[in-house]
């Protein structure tokens, strides 16, 4: 066995789901710096995205199981993962404590601005600029803040039919621009 | 819509980034399996998705990688040590003894307890799933008797009828068993045929009761039943015309030409 093992798909699932230290360490190589990007894109701070990082892959390891093909490819599954992850996390209480007093530093360095502009040119944000306002605030809301298009009326005051359908139509323009 | 639309719609794309609600998620997996252009734009987006991620990398910090593999490896080896484990590292100091030796109690306590509140948990789990089979039963025993209410009340409604015409077939002289009795109820609008089994013998499982309808002298067969529990009307089929109403037992499902040597019951029509 060399260094330059590579697995398609299916067995990498396979590996996986026998526990196969090696095919776990594939999958960090392989994929720990896509997962990064989406966590860091959601939570902004590194500190924080370490921490999620380590947790996806940890979850990953536990409910590698569960995870069936029928429904998707193996990075689709673990995407969603870290994207939930990334929300629950902005989502709990310590972490809107620590935001505040981020802010507030941020504020009187001049700091938030780096990082921000930093994350912003990576990934789906990226091409989130290229949007209508109107789009990019739906899927900021929708798919980097977690809302769900019921929430997302409510907040922005716009009936639910047209929630969906500005959200399907942002992301077949994103699709567009990831080409 | 049709699938092309579909495809188009932005589902493929809100599915596989976790946008979709759950009943569309549940609809788009149904269309996948059942759609193969469906299946092949939602794979084809994935690929895209996987490929504008790999492109747009961010190495993690190098020690992550470690952190991670030393937490799996705990996972691994769920055996946590216990604090009993080094005593040596009690101190040898009076307070700090007294200290382990109170802790020592707590965690005995502790022990205790828990295994109290897990056997206390488990009959509560086996009082509970008693109960939810009594419930079960009780359930099922009205489902039965519902079912049976059912049949009764449409065998009285079908008695209350006015319209039916009642044919008493008692058992004939040369009958298998002359103290049977069935009951023809002729609908004498619709000509449908209801047969009410008073007494009968039960037959041998490769026999079958067959009623007759005797019409211009010559049997016409009016069908086959099976013996029903308690009060119960078959419905057979139905009759234009009929002097009379005979039940034979012939071979399973039934004959052409009724056996006469095998007749039970017999009863004219009157009026």
């Amino acid at each position: 066995m060399g260094l330059t093992v590579t697995y398609s798909e299916q067995e990498l699932t396979a590996a996986l789901k026998a526990k196969d230290d090696q095919a776990f360490s594939y999958l960090y190589d392989h994929y720990s710096g896509s997962l990064y990007s989406i966590i860091l894109q959601i939570v902004k701070s590194p500190e924080v995205a370490n921490d999620i990082l380590q947790e996806v892959f940890v979850s990953i390891w536990r409910k590698i199981e569960s995870y069936d093909p029928i429904k998707g490819r193996l990075f689709t599954w673990m995407l969603n993962i870290s994207r939930n992850a990334s929300i629950d996390m902005l989502r709990s209480k310590n972490y809107q404590n620590n935001q505040k007093n981020q802010e507030i530093t941020d504020n009187v360095y001049g700091i938030n601005q780096v990082t921000q502009t930093n994350i912003d040119s990576i990934g789906l944000s990226k091409f989130l600029g290229k949007l209508r306002p109107e789009q990019r605030v739906l899927i900021e809301l929708a798919y980097f803040k977690g809302y769900t298009h019921d929430e997302i009326a409510q907040l922005e005051g716009i009936p639910l039919g047209t929630v969906k359908t500005r959200i399907r139509s942002a992301l077949l323009q994103l699709r567009e621009f990831l080409k | 819509m049709n699938v092309q639309d579909y495809i188009l719609s932005g589902i493929v794309e809100s599915y596989v980034l976790g946008l979709s609600s759950p009943e569309e998620s549940a609809e788009f997996e149904r269309m996948c399996a059942a759609h193969s252009e469906v299946l092949a734009a939602r794979n084809a987006f994935e690929i895209e998705l996987e490929k504008g991620f790999q492109e747009q990398k961010l190495e993690p910090p190098r020690e992550l990688k470690s952190r991670i593999f030393s937490e799996i490896g705990k996972e691994k080896s769920p055996i946590t040590q216990s604090p009993l484990a080094k005593p040596s590292l009690i101190p040898r100091i009076g307070f700090a003894r007294y200290v382990a030796a109170a802790s020592l109690i707590l965690l005995a306590g502790s022990v205790l307890l828990n295994f109290y509140l897990l056997s206390q948990y488990k009959k509560t789990i086996a009082k509970n799933e008693e109960l939810i089979a009594a419930q079960t039963q009780v359930a099922d025993n009205n489902k039965v008797l519902q079912t049976k209410m059912l049949r009764y009340e449409n065998a009285i409604s079908l008695m209350q009828n006015p319209l039916m015409a009642v044919v008493k077939m008692p058992g004939v002289p040369k009958s298998p068993a002359p103290s049977s009795l069935a009951t023809v109820y002729w609908n004498t609008q619709s000509k449908d045929v209801y047969l009410l089994i008073n007494k009968l013998p039960a037959p041998k499982p490769d026999k079958q009761y067959q009623l007759w309808a005797i019409v211009d002298g010559k049997p016409v067969d009016a069908g086959v039943f099976d013996m029903a529990e308690g009060i119960s009307f078959v419905k057979l089929k139905t009759i234009p015309k009929a002097e009379a109403f005979a039940i034979t037992l012939e071979k399973k499902g039934g004959s052409s030409k009724p056996d006469m040597e095998a007749m039970y019951v017999m009863g004219k029509v009157t009026g």
